[in-house]
């Protein structure tokens, strides 16, 4: 497990270089480039503001359209990593039968690029803001670290359902129905405070994207202060998970090469 | 083991990989869910490489040939670690750079210049080395004009020239070529091979899969001839690609020697003896359809660097010769293949090279008909063997002092050197 962790830093450039190719790939195709990539979120968070303030009338979230940007782009980056990373050994099958790499870098180089993707768009959520007269706090600092923690459990359910996918093609199927149940049990749309009392702590522990988009809900829009101890149990997870991710990759993958 | 390791930059040792072909392919969920009611279809063991066993030597140019689906492939994948042995070990010791594609890696959108980065960076360069060479890779390629030009819009000539620049271009220690140079006219095959050769003589070590014996002949130091997944011979490239080339001959009516050389103790071709060892001969012929190989005579002739005949032997062949060993135990893959073996005990050579040439005659008729013949070379090394000429012969030296009475021999006698 050093060893590959080692190997890992040796091939960081990689890493780099693959996140610079996705980018320059996808922005490249299109006119507009990067600010085809906001136009989403900008137009998904029109959507869900005329769904939730015009034709459901009895939801009262004040500065709805800035509530539901953050859930949003937050949950962006986990639907588009989930998506693309668990086919991401599968994609590059061509490549992985001609070259020796770290195989773990495919399902890394999905999530960074689309954290570079993610962060790139944080200045909406500013403008939005700005816009809407919504107050800054200096606990937009803590910023990082919810992406840190995002970022780590990412990584590591990529890991493992890349790893799935090789040996069940339809996970695909499965990881789809997944992302919309999961898109429902997390609080993009709505406050965490409206979900029942009683389920609210099992539903923290089961859904790390709760308490990520609550978190972010607290340092954004509410301006409040964050609690890093509620963080710091959420980056558990992610962390039990990286480890899970590195340990079930790096045994299932060992003989990728017949499987794809 | 530290010792072997430093002197051979690749090295096999009993390697085996074995595929699993499944009739029924259960690679989903619900193939899954299915086999849990009905029980799983057959499956089919294939083994893409046996019990190979073999050593690349630092700075050693090697050819590897044999016929589609031999085992080539797969060794190349286990040498640059895309494919795990299921037994035995591969040590590989050094960097090592693989062009099983040229152009594996590039991505269609980007230009070559960002190619060239990605590619380095697949290999675990990182942008500072890359840029290093950047400009010479460019300058190989000739595409100094195209350099940002996305490589989809490259001629196919481009995008080898690409390839196979940076390939080149990476200092690698190892370089592992699968029968890239066919692509690309002559012109850039040529140069291809004229910076293989600056390559190599920097000490790069070169394993070469290519189905153009000529160029395995002319370019490679050694081969090694796989079939069926089982290494049937390694040795001198002449040698092992004229092996490969009678192989391939299937209608040649009678008896014909496949090829002779030495063999060590564990039954692997080798073309070195050392001072002491003893030397085994074996002679591969081919018998189509296993045609009885009574009548036929084998001869076996040394002959030293000056052209000295130093020993011969003959034998009438038996009816029925024993199939091929071929250092792996089985050997159904050349079933015409038949093997004549002589061991020469401790031959009292000293060292230097020789010429082992093998006959192949029909003693039927009277006297004696020349059917085959092939020769290979030996390098006798010394082992540390003090004493000159072409012969080790065993001695001892004895000294006697003046004798007391004339006529009678000191029984004093001292013996100072014995082998």
């Amino acid at each position: 497990m050093v060893a590959q962790a080692v190997e890992l830093v040796r091939y960081r450039s990689l890493i780099t270089n693959l996140v610079a190719k996705d980018l320059k790939v996808r922005y490249k195709s299109s006119v507009l480039g990067f600010f085809w990539s906001l136009l989403n979120p900008l137009l998904m968070m029109l959507v869900f503001t005329f769904v939730f303030t015009q034709l459901l009338s009895d939801i009262e979230i004040d500065h709805f359209p800035v509530f539901v940007l953050i859930g949003l782009l937050s949950w962006n980056w986990t639907a588009t990593s989930v998506g693309e990373g668990t086919t991401a050994l599968i994609d590059n099958a061509a490549l992985i039968n001609k070259v020796y790499f770290p195989r773990m870098l495919l399902p890394i180089s999905v999530v960074a690029s689309n954290m570079a993707n993610y962060v790139l768009a944080f200045p909406v959520i500013f403008m939005a803001m700005l816009v809407t007269r919504m107050e800054f706090t200096p606990w937009l600092v803590y910023l990082p670290v919810i992406v840190l923690v995002q970022a780590t459990f990412l990584t590591g359910l990529v890991l493992i359902l890349s790893a799935i996918h090789v040996y069940f093609r339809d996970t695909t199927v499965l990881v789809g129905v997944g992302l919309t149940a999961w898109f429902f049990m997390t609080p993009i749309f709505y406050r965490v405070e409206d979900v029942r009392p009683d389920l609210v702590q099992w539903w923290y522990w089961l859904n790390p994207m709760a308490s990520i988009i609550a978190e972010l809900h607290t340092i954004l829009y509410h301006g409040g202060v964050p609690d890093p101890l509620f963080m710091a149990r959420t980056f558990m997870t992610g962390l039990v998970l990286l480890v899970i991710g590195f340990l079930l990759f790096g045994r299932v993958t060992r003989h990728l090469g017949e499987h794809l | 083991m530290a010792a072997a390791r430093s002197e051979y930059a690749i090295e096999f040792r009993d390697v085996s990989r074995r595929f699993v072909l499944h009739h029924e392919r259960r690679a989903s969920f619900q193939d899954w869910f299915i086999g849990l009611i009905r029980p799983r279809g057959s499956a089919e063991e294939f083994w893409a490489l046996r019990d190979v066993s073999f050593g690349i030597r630092r700075g050693e140019t090697i050819g590897i040939v044999g016929r589609n689906g031999a085992g080539k492939s797969t060794l190349l994948k286990l040498v640059t670690r895309i494919l795990e042995p299921s037994s035995g070990k591969v040590f590989v010791n050094g960097r090592t750079y693989a062009m099983l594609e040229l152009g594996a890696g590039f991505h269609p959108d980007l230009s070559g210049r960002d190619n060239i980065y990605l590619n380095g960076s697949l290999y675990g360069f990182n942008r500072k080395e890359m840029a290093r060479r950047f400009d010479e890779i460019v300058r190989f390629a000739e595409l100094e004009r195209f350099v940002d030009t996305p490589v989809k819009h490259y001629s196919s000539g481009m995008y080898a020239r690409l390839g196979f620049g940076i390939a080149v271009h990476m200092d690698p220690e190892i370089l592992v070529i699968d029968e890239v140079l066919a692509v690309g006219d002559a012109n850039f095959q040529q140069k291809c091979f004229r910076q293989l050769e600056l390559l190599k003589s920097r000490g790069t070590t070169i394993i070469f899969v290519s189905h153009d014996a000529e160029s395995v002949r002319s370019f490679c130091d050694r081969a090694a001839l796989l079939s069926g997944g089982h290494l049937l011979d390694i040795g001198p490239a002449n040698d092992v690609v004229d092996h490969y080339e009678r192989l391939l001959h299937e209608e040649e009516p009678t008896a014909s020697l496949l090829r002779v050389r030495a063999v060590d103790s564990f039954g692997i071709a080798t073309d070195e003896l050392r001072h002491g060892d003893d030397l085994r001969i074996e002679a591969l012929l081919r018998t189509p359809g296993g045609a009885s190989t009574s009548g036929l005579g084998i001869e076996l002739d040394l002959i030293d660097e000056g052209g000295t005949h130093l020993f011969g032997t003959h034998a009438r062949l038996p009816e029925h010769l024993p199939p091929s060993s071929a250092g792996s135990r089985r050997a159904d893959d050349e079933p015409d293949t038949r093997v004549a073996a002589a061991t020469i005990r401790q031959p009292p050579l000293a060292g230097g090279t020789l010429r082992l040439i093998a006959t192949l005659v029909d003693a039927r008729a009277n006297g004696r008909e020349v059917i085959d013949r092939r020769e290979t070379m030996l390098t006798v090394t010394s082992g540390g063997r003090t004493g000159t000429g072409v012969l080790a012969l065993d001695h001892d030296w004895a000294w006697q002092g003046p004798s007391p009475e004339p006529g009678i021999v000191s029984p004093a006698k001292v013996a100072l050197f014995r082998r």
